[in-house]
């Protein structure tokens, strides 16, 4: 067993013990959740680059690390997104950051720790529900671990209107610990909601957070998703959508910080005419890995989803993106589209880029392409020629590749501070100060 | 303004200018013609510091300063401007912050003071008006998904709000019906002043009908083989350019052409 695995192994064997963290009094159903876990966790370690899904990215790093419980610390003085937010310190709820005002009726939003004492038959239909992985070792490893999370439930028909905020703060002082945030959000049929999971966060620690989302039928999802944590932290996030008949879900996910990040998104179109729309945007330096995994699972008839993640890498990161598109036999009229581009700003950067697609039905509309390429000398020089200083001309052709991305971030002030954010990582962002 | 002695230059390898001369003067308008592959448009990626082109021997200097040593950029904060053949699409820049960017940066490197936005717009709006230009393209990324004639029309606004003092318009004509023609001629004419000098670049003389050249100098084999007035041009119209290749006239000074 490598160290990590040994001292999460350690942390999963006290809690089905009781002790220390864990939370007292759990309803019987999440026993049961963690003690499959725990099981699954044992059984199927840390994955390896054998692992098909780890083929590109390698833990050995994460591996060698001990990780104790979470530290107890106070909120950093954070710039918090607007009301109604949830805000989480290392994987624990911090009421005091967290503002639930102008929380329009028929949407609750709290902890979920709290509701699973306080109510637990409004979880237990879909907490391990949604994520049904199979043998997935962090996700199961956050089932057994988690302390807390969010719980966000929209009734049916509710149309919301503000923007609902999770952030997940980690603040790393002394040892290194793992937070295991554990999210569900239940959307009623036909409801609307625009959600954002935002990671921030200094020093070095592990984030592993799942978030399982429910969409009702002809319910509507706008999903942000955004990763800004330290540059010495590991993050891996599990993204679990299950979709019924005629929903929509429009994911961005913008992976900016963390030596090594992977994002998961998978989404179950489980239901007849549902739709998922994502995005994605990596921006490396440095030595990041910055890896994402797409799974889309066309379970039903005329269902349509739509990829478009680009990757900008600087310095010696790595970039890697797997889409996956399963179409079931009896998804007749699946309608889905992958692209994944590239830019690649130094000669030491690299990017893995794999299109998986498995089709078993013959009555299917699929296609991918991608990209890995270059700032193109043509466009430095015709810049160039009118004045514009190279340095600017280069952070102004890589802002033009990944400012589309941006600009599908629909919360006005998210938008801004993802901007900022993306071009403060850009060599000689600074000068693009008109666009940001 | 500007003085060509010599210029040899290749591209991956092969050379293009073969030692050609050239001087321009403060309101001169030069026209350059010649066939396909005669060299215009490498004397004039070579004249805007395109790195693609290496020089292999000559001088080229600029008011006095030595042009080659300077990078592109440079040289557009001097005064030099190029109007592309074929202008680049760059989406995802918008084409007004293209252009305020362009601009504030030649202000900048001249220790001006910049413009705001509105400001710049409102410059912006009024030079749009000489090159007839929809004020939505002002909104479109960089020339994405412009017509052949509005990318030189874009060429040309960026002229007018740039103000260059050496313009260098390489096949400007290309690829332009007759009314686009006429459009992009009014604006580089409306351009034309005793401060700023202009080489045309043209295979045709058609485009000279609308811009008049002070000088008109006829490019073969990369060199310049015979210069003369805008009458010249009209012979060559006639003519074709079969008989300046096979019976070059004994080399002419272009540093004769004189107003």
């Amino acid at each position: 067993m490598t160290l990590a695995e040994q001292s999460f192994a350690d942390q999963l064997e006290k809690g089905a013990a009781g002790v220390e963290w864990r939370p007292t009094g759990e309803p019987s159903f999440v026993c049961a959740l963690r003690a499959a876990g725990r099981d699954t966790f044992l059984r199927t370690k840390l994955p390896t680059l054998k692992h098909e899904d780890w083929r590109y990215t390698s833990l050995a790093g994460l591996a060698a690390q001990h990780f104790g419980p979470a530290a107890r610390a106070l909120v950093p003085a954070a710039d918090l997104p607007p009301a109604p937010r949830l805000v989480f310190v290392n994987g624990r709820f911090a009421p005091g950051a967290t503002d639930l005002s102008g929380l329009p009726t028929g949407v609750r939003m709290g902890s979920l720790a709290l509701a699973l004492r306080e109510r637990p038959a409004a979880v237990e239909p879909f907490m391990g529900q949604v994520a049904t992985a199979r043998d997935h070792a962090f996700g199961a490893l956050n089932t057994g671990l988690f302390e807390d999370g969010a719980l966000v439930e929209l009734e049916d028909g509710v149309p919301c209107a503000v923007t609902l905020h999770l952030v997940f703060l980690t603040t790393a002082s002394g040892a290194l610990f793992a937070a295991h945030p554990r999210n569900l959000v239940v959307v009623g049929k036909g409801a609307r909601a625009t959600l954002v999971e935002s990671y921030r966060g200094a020093g070095a620690y592990l984030v592993n957070a799942v978030t399982e989302m429910a969409l009702g039928e002809g319910a509507q999802v706008e999903h942000d998703r955004v990763q800004e944590d330290g540059q010495q932290a590991f993050h891996l996030g599990l993204l679990q959508v299950s979709q019924g008949a005629r929903s929509r879900f429009t994911g961005q996910s913008i992976a900016l910080g963390g030596q090594l990040a992977r994002v998961e998104a998978r989404v179950l179109l489980g239901a007849e005419g549902a739709a998922c729309d994502l995005h994605g945007l990596y921006v490396g330096g440095g030595k990041q890995v910055l890896d994402h995994l797409v799974y889309i699972d066309h379970a039903s008839p005329r269902c349509v989803s739509r990829e478009v993640f680009k990757g900008v890498l600087d310095g010696a990161s790595r970039g890697v993106f797997a889409g996956r598109v399963h179409v079931r036999e009896g998804a007749q009229k699946t309608d889905a589209s992958q692209v994944n581009s590239n830019l690649l700003l130094s000669e030491d950067a690299t990017v893995d880029t794999k299109p998986q697609l498995e089709i078993l039905n013959d009555d299917v509309k699929c296609s991918h392409g991608g990209t890995v390429g270059q700032i193109r000398e043509d466009q430095l020089f015709y810049l160039r020629s009118r004045g514009v200083s190279e340095a600017l001309a280069r952070a102004m052709l890589t802002w033009a590749f990944a400012s589309d991305m941006v600009q599908r971030v629909g919360p006005e002030e998210l938008r801004v501070r993802v901007r900022r954010a993306v071009t403060g990582r850009l060599a000689n962002g600074e000068l693009l100060r008109e666009v940001a | 303004m500007l003085s060509i002695q010599g210029l040899k230059a290749s591209v991956a390898e092969r050379d293009i200018l073969h030692g050609l001369d050239l001087e321009v003067r403060a309101g001169e308008v030069h026209a350059i013609m010649g066939p396909n592959g005669s060299g215009k448009s490498t004397l004039a990626g070579v004249l805007a510091g395109r790195e693609t082109y290496a020089v292999t021997a000559g001088k080229v200097t600029f008011e006095g300063e030595d042009l080659l040593a300077l990078t592109p950029e440079k040289r557009a904060v001097r005064g030099v401007f190029l109007a592309f053949q074929y202008p680049v699409e760059i989406p995802g820049v918008g084409n007004m912050y293209f252009l305020r960017t362009a601009f504030n940066a030649l202000r900048r490197a001249r220790g001006e003071e910049e413009l705001d936005a509105m400001d710049f717009l409102a410059l912006a709006r009024e030079r749009m008006k000489l090159v007839k230009m929809d004020p939505s393209f002002a909104n479109r990324s960089v020339n994405e998904g412009f017509s052949g004639g509005e990318k030189k029309r874009n060429e040309i606004l960026q002229m007018a709000v740039l103000e260059p003092k050496l313009a260098i318009l390489d096949e400007v004509d290309s690829g332009l019906d007759i009314d686009a023609l006429r459009v992009v001629a009014d604006g580089v004419n409306a351009l034309r002043s005793p401060e700023r000098a202009m080489i045309v670049v043209t295979h045709y003389q058609r485009l000279l009908d609308y811009i008049r050249p002070d000088h008109v100098h006829v490019m073969a084999n990369g060199r310049i083989v015979t210069s003369g007035g805008p009458e010249l041009a009209l012979e060559l119209e006639k003519r074709g350019y079969g008989w300046i290749e096979k019976e070059p006239p004994a080399r002419p000074a272009a540093v004769e052409a004189r107003p």
